[in-house]
């Protein structure tokens, strides 16, 4: 099983290494196609044995990350000098005084390094099923007026690898070097069109993300001076009295700034200008999730604390912000980064509450989230590139111009916010879970965000999806055929999302209560046939079933409905000749509050440091 | 038993309802009205009319819309869960929201962009009253609810004051008809409806009627006359504002429900929480 781990890390980044190498067409295709059983294949068998699993690793292994870490702060360094940017050069400095002091500082411990347990298993999985077939996408996306295909495929891939390195390290020394790995591929892949605007962009997604780093190093010199321990495991196993509550602050801040929460969300939104691969796999199965993974690593020191409820605050109010910003977007990638932050708004939530049933609710929406939002950048790459659409207030007529491609973008929208596709069972989750503790103000609050955010998304969706079935006179478009990467592609998510969702109920209780159940104990979810039960509250198949009629009838509609012999007729439009469109609304005035919302999440991150870390 | 059958019978009760309405309304107004049946007139005229439509996609939305709510109904009273039916009833929105945004007429896709206005509106309100409900019962089954031994009126008389306050909106009655205002955009999202299409978007309508007056009749707990009586005093109350109010813009509409209708049942909720008299 060793090996079986070692390999889905090492070879991703081979792989990778290959296509950067080859430059060559057939090797690229074979080799992203060959992942994605392998990768998949692997992540189930690891899944399925028996786990957790500790990795001891030799020394070397241990020095030569340390080394690779100085060398990648060296190269931070050396892009700040490069581009001019005090800030990257005095983050890559201070991370680098603060590497020093760690690596002086660190003790000897015999834990092991790599540690498997079935979160990172389920990780592995994520990354093989929904990341590689963006690997297999972009190799034909590339195709379209791009340059450097082979490289920039190398680059995804190998970036799938460095992720499941990501979720399966146990010493936060190490976590700290795939954090900033992560950080270089973001930047290398958002920079990768090589304008000034593409530059612009990754500088800023590097130096937030370092910030990130300096936090992880600040909360690992409180660790080693307070508690002597450099692991995960190792933290979980201390007493809860004897936990230095600012190290676990500072982890938090990494993760919040990893999972682009106000005010660190422009980094992701500055992805968009990168190839749309980029968005599909920093938005579904890569870098953004680390965030809510560690905070669901550390959930069971959190649950509970004062740094709990900040954290509660903190997300929670970005999940509603998040989504009504989304609203004022008319660039259809905007429109989605937005909704990411939000949606991991909501992920942290749950992860930073931690009762079992949170958790559970938490890992809910890492696959559901990865599996949308992957297909959805998908097929916005394919917009792009077949019809050049960008804007949402440009879609008119897609509807009869990309008819397959509008139903895989009305599906995926569905499974964002609607019952009874995954979304649509954490937030229900999290509203029950959250009643039962109404005691506390918080999760009062905690409603009402959840609520209000899960009303903003869905406005934001169906505001989507109806400007773009909107008929319009002209239209600019022309229909396309889809190659058959792309088709590939659509219905592999859509079949996957199809399947989860019939049998959601076993899927939640069994395969995700499996998950949970190490981190914070068992849920009372269960499965009833294929009926979901949760404490006394049943979602009943024939609700589940119903509901995916009612949607998919809805979505596939416009391609089969034809009454035969029903006349037709103009729309009234009281005598007048049709000179204007009704277009949709933009929330433009949300823009002027901007500012105040910004330095409203600034206060709540500062809380979230200073009470929840308890700095004072 | 009593359930299948209710939710069988929803659109007929749904249109008794409308029925009554309209004659209240008249008699506020010093007139006679029409028959109690007329709604079922209409229906039937409305069935025997040539159908037309704008095209078929807009067509089967309004029959999704009738289905879906009806659906609703059902989830309502055969499931053990309110919340799931309160989330069920997002679904005959879209199909409303989307059948509206397909066609060209401005009208109607301005009743659209407003009917999300009022979905955002009066959907945190909804879903705090069925919390509201979890804190005194104990149980998000509404069998439950009306079984409790309290009546939860008593001890939540602000969550209840927001849920009157949301109705108008849900049911799109002034002074917050702003999705349908007849006057502005003549009936928004229903307007490119007609014959046996407007019949199914009509229906579903009646059916939100019951959807609404169930939540209200909850209040009552066990006590079932509280809550009828209560049915019977919101909608006298309801049909009142709707005949002496002049309509309000969007803004407003908003601006209501967040700053008066959402803080009112927060502060209950708080209060009851707090005092730990759950």
């Amino acid at each position: 099983m060793e090996t079986l781990i070692v390999l889905s890390i090492v070879l991703p980044i081979l792989a990778g290494f290959m296509m950067l190498f080859a430059k060559n067409d057939a090797v690229t295709y074979i080799l992203s196609c060959l992942m994605l059983p392998l990768l998949s294949g692997m992540g189930f068998m690891i899944y399925t044995a028996d786990l957790p699993i500790y990795i001891n690793t030799p020394d070397i292994v241990n020095t030569f990350i340390i080394m690779f870490d100085f060398g990648l702060l060296a190269y931070f360094l050396w892009l700040g000098y490069q581009r001019k940017s005090l800030l990257v050069g005095l983050l890559a400095v201070v991370q680098f005084i603060l590497l020093i002091i760690v690596v002086y500082m660190a003790p000897v411990s015999g834990t092991a390094n790599i540690y498997v347990d079935k979160l990172t298993a389920m990780m592995y999985l994520l990354v093989g099923i929904v990341g590689v077939p963006i690997a297999i996408f972009a190799a034909k996306y590339m195709d379209y007026a791009e340059e450097d295909k082979h490289k920039f495929v190398g680059i995804v891939v190998g970036f799938l690898g460095v992720m499941n390195f990501a979720v399966s390290v146990n010493n936060i020394e190490w976590f700290f070097a795939v954090f900033e790995t992560t950080t270089l591929a973001s930047v290398i892949l958002i920079g990768f069109r090589g304008d000034k605007e593409a530059v612009d962009n990754s500088t800023l997604a590097l130096w937030m993300n370092q910030i990130g780093g300096v936090a992880i190093l600040l909360s690992l010199i409180l660790m080693i001076k307070d508690m002597g321990v450099y692991h995960f495991t190792d933290l979980l196993a201390l007493d809860k009295e004897n936990i230095t509550m600012a190290a676990i602050g500072f982890l938090s801040i990494a993760a919040l700034v990893k999972g682009a929460q106000l005010p660190f969300h422009k980094w992701l939104l500055g992805a968009m200008v990168a190839p749309t691969p980029v968005s599909a796999i920093l938005h579904s199965a890569t870098m953004v999730k680390i965030a809510p993974f560690l905070l669901l690593r550390l959930s069971p020191i959190i649950e509970g604390t004062l740094l709990s409820k900040m954290l509660i605050l903190t997300t929670g109010f970005v999940f509603v912000v998040a989504a009504i910003f989304a609203l004022t977007q008319d660039n259809l990638k905007k429109i989605l980064a937005y909704s990411t932050i939000s949606l991991l708004g909501l992920m942290m939530v749950a992860a930073a509450v931690g009762t079992p049933t949170a958790v559970a609710v938490s890992i809910v929406l890492i696959v559901f989230h990865g599996f949308a939002k992957g297909f959805l950048f998908v097929e916005a790459g394919v917009l792009e590139k077949l019809y050049n659409a960008k804007y949402i207030k440009d879609m008119n007529m897609l509807l009869t111009k990309a008819p397959l491609t509008m139903l895989f973008i009305f599906f995926a929208f569905l499974n964002m916010t609607f019952i009874p596709f995954g979304t649509f069972i954490g937030k229900w989750l999290m509203i029950e879970e959250a009643s039962g503790f109404l005691s506390s103000g918080s999760f009062v609050l905690l409603i009402l965000l959840v609520t209000t955010g899960g009303v903003f998304l869905s406005v934001l969706y169906i505001k989507v999806l109806g400007v773009a079935i909107k008929h319009h006179r002209f239209s600019t478009f022309d229909f396309t055929p889809m190659p058959k990467t792309f088709l590939f592609v659509g219905v592999w998510y859509y079949m996957w999302l199809l399947v989860i969702t019939i049998f959601i109920a076993p899927f939640i209780a069994n395969f995700i209560g499996e998950i949970a159940a190490p981190i914070a104990g068992k849920a009372p979810i269960y499965a009833d046939g294929l009926s979901l039960v949760i404490g006394k509250s049943t979602l009943y198949f024939w609700q589940i079933a119903g509901a995916l009629v009612l949607l998919l009838l809805i979505h596939a509609a416009p391609l089969f409905v034809k009454f035969k012999k029903v006349d037709k007729m103009h729309p009234y439009n009281c005598g007048e000749i049709y000179t204007r469109q009704a277009e949709s609304y933009d929330f433009d005035f949300i823009t002027k509050y901007e500012k105040r919302i910004n330095s409203f999440a600034i206060t709540l991150f500062l809380l979230v440091l200073i009470l929840g870390g308890q700095l004072l | 038993m009593m359930a299948i059958l209710f939710t069988l019978f929803a659109p007929i009760i749904g249109g008794f309802m409308y029925g009554i309405e309209r004659v209240v309304k008249a008699r506020m107004q010093s007139r006679i009205g029409p028959p109690l049946l007329q709604p079922f007139y209409d229906f039937v005229k409305l069935m025997e009319k040539r159908p037309m439509m704008v095209h078929s996609f807009h067509a089967f939305m309004g029959i999704v819309f009738f289905i879906s709510t009806w659906f609703a109904m059902a989830v309502l009273m055969l499931g053990n869960d309110l919340l799931i039916a309160v989330f069920f009833h997002i679904i005959s929105i879209l199909a409303l929201t989307i059948g509206a945004f397909s066609v060209r007429s401005s009208y109607s896709i301005m009743g659209a962009m407003r009917e999300l206005i009022h979905l955002v509106s009066y959907e945190p309100v909804i879903i705090l009253v069925v919390v509201a409900f979890y804190l005194v019962t104990g149980s998000f089954d509404y069998r439950m609810i009306l079984s409790a031994d309290t009546i939860p009126l008593l001890k939540l008389p602000l969550v209840f004051i927001a849920l009157v306050g949301t109705i108008p909106m849900l049911l799109h009655k002034s002074p917050f008809d702003i999705a349908e205002a007849h006057q502005e955009i003549i009936g928004g999202p229903d307007i490119e409806y007609s014959g046996p299409f407007y019949e199914a978007v009509y229906t579903g309508r009646w059916i939100e009627y019951v959807y609404v007056f169930f939540l209200v009749f909850l209040f009552g707990g066990s006590n079932y006359f509280v809550g009828g009586l209560l049915v019977v005093f919101t909608f006298l109350l309801i049909m009142a504002i709707d005949n002496s109010t002049a309509r309000l813009d969007y803004r407003k509409m908003l601006k209501f429900a967040w700053f008066i209708l959402i803080p009112l049942a927060i502060v209950n909720i708080f209060f009851l929480a707090l005092g730990g008299n759950s």
